[in-house]
């Protein structure tokens, strides 16, 4: 898959973006008298020793409504590994994994992505937004979004990696940033994600496309849900990370993968977090000489504190 | 006679008519009755960071007649103001809460209720959005 494909998707994406909006303005046109939810407003002679406010403007299920102003940090605590596909290096561990989200009126903060909402209904939202390069994390342990306690599988520390037959020459990936619309949706409880996105730091100049639903397949005490998508990177991207000049030079790449999650409430602050994700390398990825895995394997059990 | 020229269902609808006009009842009030109570403000907005108020209170109050009656908190046994024969009286405090303060003015042994009147507390209400659905992210 060459970079032909992108206009095409790209202009999918936004076609579906329009269409989804439309259908969700109409419907919030229409039910936007009953949807208001206002504190109750005291006699207007009352004296009072504050202004009162009011507002609300989330109708989804609290889990999925978020307070406009502030700051959420939770941590997730725990044991787990990644694996990391590239030769000699050594499975990630996940121990310590924090959280740290802001919402503004428009802007939001979610760990190292932030975004600007173009437009929100309780079915979907529209947003363009700024994302980390996710490869990265393959060849930099202290990559930020490796973001653990790396005392316990430091390879630096550890012994020596076995001689190698074939050396290839160490180049630097530097830190990505990709940035393009994002459409979310959520419907009938199923939730989706459709990212289109251009690497913005005059890197590798690459395109990746990022899709995903999440369909419940549980939900009483504890819930369990199904995540299923896929990432596709062009040539460029794939190149910037797993190319070897003059050895190997790869395509697009396809990187299906699919998740279980499991996650129960222990008390208000704390819950039971379980997950489990395969994610499948295409073969331009797969292929490299610097790869020796067709997949990357994520576990993580633990507890998750929200403060 | 005049009584003979008078139909008797005529005279029974007078009398029934006049039955029917109000007669004003003397303005007397009982002990306690048309106590008047206010509190200033009435009441007090938190704003999403704040815990509770910290506000100076003006409670005033007026009767008919002369009371002797006390000024109490619900829940503040240590807030207690009385007064003896006085037809008004007014008391400011400064007080820190987090629910509503109600104030109440009973006899001077606060059996009795008098009147009462209540400084209500708004938490400011906080304003929400979606969260950012997220499922590619394996975190989410």
């Amino acid at each position: 898959m060459r970079i032909p494909i992108l206009p095409f998707l790209v202009t999918t994406g936004i076609g579906l973006v329009l269409a989804q909006n439309a259908r969700a303005d109409a419907a919030g046109v229409a039910d936007q008298g009953a949807q208001a939810v206002q504190v109750a407003q005291p006699d207007k002679d009352a004296q009072a020793s504050h202004g009162a406010s009011a507002g609300h403007g989330c109708n989804a299920p609290p889990g999925d409504c978020v307070a406009v102003g502030h700051w959420n940090l939770d941590i997730s605590i725990g044991g787990g590994l990644r694996t990391d596909p590239v030769v000699h290096e050594a499975d990630i561990p996940l121990v310590v994994i924090p959280h740290i989200s802001y919402y503004g009126k428009r802007v939001f903060i979610e760990d190292l992505d932030f975004g600007i909402t173009v437009t929100e209904t309780d079915a979907s939202t529209l947003s363009l937004i700024a994302s980390p390069g996710y490869d990265r994390v393959f060849f930099y342990r202290g990559d930020l979004q490796n973001i653990l306690v790396p005392v316990t599988v430091c390879p630096c520390s550890g012994p020596p990696p076995p001689p190698q037959i074939e050396r290839f020459p160490a180049r630097p990936r530097h830190w990505t940033y990709l940035a393009g619309p994002e459409w979310t949706f959520e419907t009938h409880g199923i939730s989706g994600q459709l990212d289109l996105l251009h690497e913005i730091t005059a890197q590798n100049h690459g395109n990746e496309l990022r899709a995903a639903v999440s369909v419940p397949l549980i939900e009483s005490t504890g819930s369990l849900s199904a995540n299923v998508g896929l990432t596709w990177k062009s040539a460029a991207i794939v190149n910037y990370y797993y190319g070897a000049p003059g050895i190997y030079e790869g395509g697009g790449s396809l990187n299906p993968f699919i998740k279980l999650a499991y996650s129960r409430s222990l008390s208000r602050r704390w819950r039971l977090v379980t997950l489990v994700q395969y994610e499948h390398l295409g073969d331009a990825i797969a292929d490299s000489p610097i790869v020796n895995a067709h997949y990357v394997m994520t576990v993580f059990a633990g507890a998750n504190y929200a403060f | 006679m005049l009584w003979d020229r008078i139909p008797f269902a005529r005279v029974v609808g007078i009398l029934l008519m006049l039955a029917w006009i109000p007669i004003p009842a003397p303005a007397i009030t009982a002990p306690g009755e048309g106590i008047q109570l206010e509190v200033s403000p009435r009441l007090c907005t938190l704003a999403a960071h704040e815990k509770q108020c910290d506000v100076v209170v003006h409670a005033s109050w007026s009767a008919p007649r002369a009371e002797s009656l006390c000024l109490v908190l619900i829940d503040r046994p240590e807030i207690k103001r009385c007064w003896e024969h006085y037809a008004a009286g007014t008391y400011s405090l400064e007080v820190v809460f987090a629910q509503d303060l109600t104030f109440q003015l009973r006899d001077p042994a606060l059996q009795n209720v008098l009147a009462a009147a209540v400084l209500r507390v708004i938490r400011e209400a906080l304003e929400y959005r979606h969260r950012r659905r997220q499922p590619w992210n394996i975190f989410d």
